[in-house]
């Protein structure tokens, strides 16, 4: 079955009211770990269909002739009335989709920058490396027919640190927007497994907390909600939470012109002058709020409907201070070098807790190594703290990219 | 699923010449049917039907694959083709690739649940948001110079949140149960629904520092498969390693993998790799047992050392040693001669994550929440909180005197590792675990 006899049925089924999306993708992946190389080629190709009958419906297949079957096949169970969103319009001509360049070989580099990092307390135990590329198609009932092409270089990497008996395990993922950030990845590989080696608790009680990018990151990610408006946070309705002059942004316009709907990506300040800015919305949520979609319809795989979420967020600020101004601004406190467990997010409740490995800084200058420490508390109050940002770092994968960057926040308790 | 076995030898006759060489093809053809359910209405559905092969070789320690979405010879040939040009092997030559050979899927349906299910909510459950899945995956792996194996398997889930009263008021609770599709199933989850429903007392925190705990209802599983599959799958470097039939627990502890187990999540009858599973020993009357294994292209010809454990979350990974269902067995002491022997501690029933790092052997367990036992009675309702442990340490503390009964586990379904997520389950008796860490979550 063609597409133009996928889109004539499903028009018969639901005259107005369907989309169909495209997926093709290719990648290729180097896995090293201790003697083991291992190499991957993946080529995939699935469509997906949403129409509103006036249920909502949803069928994913790998061609064209299972996907038919699978529209007639979801038809089966009846299903509530859903509300059809408004469709975008437009058109984008396919772009080709050219071979993934293979992934870098780092592995040695990087085994040696991570031994060096750690004066050989660290070995790096695994790398794999992900380069691949995709182009994806939406057309929908209203004439919108765009395609586009994205690329990108992820990976994670393992490492084992060790003193005397013991041993700590750190495995970190990461994404190359650029050329592979090699001391990057070693230095966080060794401190997130070789700081919990040191017997050393939280030497402070209360101070200035600064947050590694990748911390930054987690706490962006556990953010993310709020700004989809997902959780109702009356907390945050307040305002006054963030300093006027820093802002958290989403704007995926580096990864891909479209959403996984259709929707032009467009940048979005969603925190903003110490309160919420604009929330982003998909399709539904805009259907919901009687306002347009920001593109933030976000589609993981063909396999699954998109939904509401943030694409890329980062912090920005008007005054951004080098990390090393930052680390000369704490008077005593610590530096949030890497979480060891997922950081706490409750938005209903206004509470975060964060646990995390790094070294203690007094005077702005390291003092010592601090295994685990915890910070817990309210989150209006950690981001009223917020008082001086880094320029934004780089991207980690979330599972959409957030941009990290060097966070001081003043005042904190740990325990 | 209709690939040529004569066409699918050619392609993987030139990779498996030396004996020291590992080749397969892996055939997955997955179907899905989902339901969205909000207060007894399902609000959407999705079904979805995916496919896809892929070509693998192994020699040593090097490895090679190659995956694609279609699974007829067109497929098969274009991840041969690829492979064998990675390899720098006779490179297979180009075909036109024929168009997918329609739509030839099984039929699925799921009406029969949905029914069951709109009654069995409306009792237990009547405020609820849900996900009902129904998953069919159905697996054809053809190595080289070994027969071919084939497997299929039907499993459920129910996961999200419903509304439950308790003294304090509605309260929002999480329920998750997996198990394979089978008659006696849907009596079983009505069971489940029904025990989670039922009312509690208003929680206070949990109290931190280390304590004495129960781990009851079969949620020891998620223990066991924290502290004993993880650290046994071929290859991983923990504690354990080294330790080969040492006496690292009391002598009742018997646990074994079992992945022939069907009636659990985790059951197959051939791994990934072709090979039939057999049930291994982690912990042999104390004993550390043996490891999970896959196949393994070093060793000697005519001798299999996989003991089916080779496991792959899709087509597009390579298969790993994991572990599929842990089962402990059961020992003979009554709930409440348990609850006696604990005398101060809490008792915990449900276990809804959990996590190890091997390189350490530390390992965390969270609870949505537990009973304070006090004097060897059940007192308050406590909030949500960890369990932290080291994998020695919490063996050895691992009390004599098991219960007498063992209970599936049925809300642990997925493990996650390196990217790759596979079912699992487990069944364990009641039994105390002495001095754990544990810390708050409220």
């Amino acid at each position: 079955m063609s597409p133009e006899r996928l889109t004539e049925r499903l028009e018969a089924l639901a005259p107005g009211a369907w989309e169909l999306y495209f997926k093709q993708g290719i990648s290729r992946e180097i896995r090293r770990a201790a003697r083991d190389v291992s190499e991957t080629f993946r080529s995939e190709e699935g469509l997906a269909a949403r129409w509103w009958d006036p249920a909502p419906r949803f069928a994913a297949a790998g061609d064209e002739a299972s996907l038919a079957g699978a529209i007639e096949r979801a038809r089966e169970s009846p299903v509530s009335p859903g509300t059809l969103p408004s469709w975008p319009t437009g058109a984008a001509p396919a772009p080709e989709l050219v071979a993934a360049e293979p992934p870098p070989d780092v592995h040695e580099e990087l085994a040696r920058l991570v031994a060096a990092e750690s004066r050989g307390e660290a070995t790096l135990t695994e790398l794999t490396v992900r380069s691949g590329r995709t182009i994806e198609r939406v057309v929908n009932a209203a004439g919108l027919d765009v395609a586009w092409s994205a690329g990108a270089r992820t990976g994670f990497a393992a490492a084992v640190g060790r003193r005397g008996a013991r041993a700590c395990e750190a495995r970190v993922p990461f994404r190359w927007d650029g050329a592979p950030d090699l001391p990057s990845l070693a230095r966080r590989l060794c401190d997130r497994a070789t700081l919990p080696l040191s017997d050393r608790a939280a030497p402070v009680e209360r101070g200035d907390w600064l947050l590694e990018p990748s911390v930054a990151a987690a706490l962006l990610a556990g953010l993310a909600p709020l700004f989809c408006r997902e959780r109702s946070a009356r907390w945050a309705a307040r305002g006054g939470l963030l300093a006027p002059e820093i802002s958290i942004v989403d704007d995926a316009g580096s990864d891909a012109p479209f959403d996984g709907e259709g929707t032009r990506t467009r940048r979005v300040v969603v925190f903003e002058k110490g309160g919420l800015g604009l929330p982003l919305r998909d399709l539904a949520a805009a259907r919901r709020d009687g306002a347009f979609s920001t593109g933030h319809g976000v589609r993981p795989s063909y396999r699954t409907p998109p939904g509401l979420g943030a694409r890329r967020l980062f912090f920005e600020t008007e005054r951004p201070a080098p990390p090393r101004e930052l680390l000369a601004g704490v008077r005593r406190g610590l530096f949030a070098s890497a979480l060891i467990a997922p950081w706490r997010c409750d938005l209903e409740n206004d509470r975060y807790e964060a646990e995390f490995t790094g070294i203690a800084v007094v005077a702005g200058h390291a003092q010592g190594p601090v295994s685990s420490a915890r910070s817990r508390g309210r989150l209006s109050e950690l981001l009223r703290r917020i008082t001086a940002l880094a320029p934004a770092a780089e991207a980690f994968p979330s599972p959409e990219p957030v941009v990290g960057a060097t966070v001081l926040v003043e005042r904190v308790s740990f325990d | 699923m209709a690939l040529d076995p004569s066409a699918v030898s050619r392609f993987l006759e030139p990779l498996a010449r030396e004996p020291g060489e590992i080749a397969d093809v892996f055939v997955e053809r997955r179907q899905e049917i989902r339901l969205d359910w909000r207060d007894g209405v399902v609000v959407a559905t999705r079904r979805t039907a995916t496919e896809g092969l892929a070509v693998r070789w192994r020699r040593g320690s090097a490895e090679r694959l190659c995956a694609v979405s279609r699974t007829d010879d067109t497929g098969l040939r274009e991840a041969s083709r690829q492979l064998q040009g990675a390899l720098g092997r006779g490179v297979v030559p180009i075909r036109a690739a024929a168009p997918p050979s329609g739509d030839a899927w099984r039929p699925l349906s799921g009406e029969r649940w949905r029914r069951r299910l709109e009654a069995m909510l409306a009792r237990h459950a009547p405020r609820h948001d849900f996900r009902w899945t129904l998953a069919e995956v159905e697996r054809e792996i053809s190595p080289a110079r070994a027969p071919g194996a084939t497997s299929l398997r039907r499993l459920i889930s129910l996961d999200g949140t419903f509304t439950a009263s308790s003294r304090r008021g509605d309260e929002t609770r999480r329920f998750s149960f997996h198990g394979p599709e089978s008659d006696t199933l849907a009596d079983e989850l009505r069971d489940a629904l029904a025990r989670a429903a039922e009312p509690h007392e208003a929680t206070v925190p949990c109290p931190e520092g280390d304590a004495d705990v129960v781990l009851a209802g079969g949620c020891a599983a998620v223990l066991f498969h924290e502290i004993l599959s993880h650290p046994l799958e071929g290859g991983a470097v923990s504690p354990l390693s080294g330790l080969s039939e040492a006496r690292v627990a009391v002598a009742e502890l018997e646990v074994r993998d079992d992945a022939t187990r069907l009636d659990l999540f985790g059951g197959y009858e051939c791994d990934d790799e072709g090979v039939r599973p057999r049930p291994v020993k982690l912990l042999d009357a104390g004993r550390l047992g043996g490891r999970l294994t896959g196949r393994d292209p070093g060793a000697a010809a005519g001798r299999e050392t996989s003991n089916g454990h080779g496991r792959r979350a899709e087509p597009g990974d390579a298969p790993l040693p994991r572990g599929a269902n842990v089962v402990v067995a059961p020992g003979g002491t009554t709930r409440e001669e348990i609850l006696r022997r604990l005398d101060q501690g809490f008792w915990i029933d449900a276990l809804d994550a959990g996590s190890v790092e091997l390189a350490s052997g530390s390992f965390r367990l969270r609870f949505p929440r537990a009973r304070r036992v006090r004097r060897g009675r059940l007192s308050d309702e406590l909030g949500p909180g960890l369990l932290a442990g080291e994998i020695l340490g919490v063996l050895k503390r691992i009390e004599t005197g098991l219960g007498r009964e063992s209970h599936v586990y049925r809300p642990l379904g997925w493990c996650a590792r390196g990217g790759q997520v596979v079912p699992v389950q487990g069944e364990a008796p009641d039994l105390i675990v002495r001095g754990l860490a544990v810390r708050s979550l409220a």
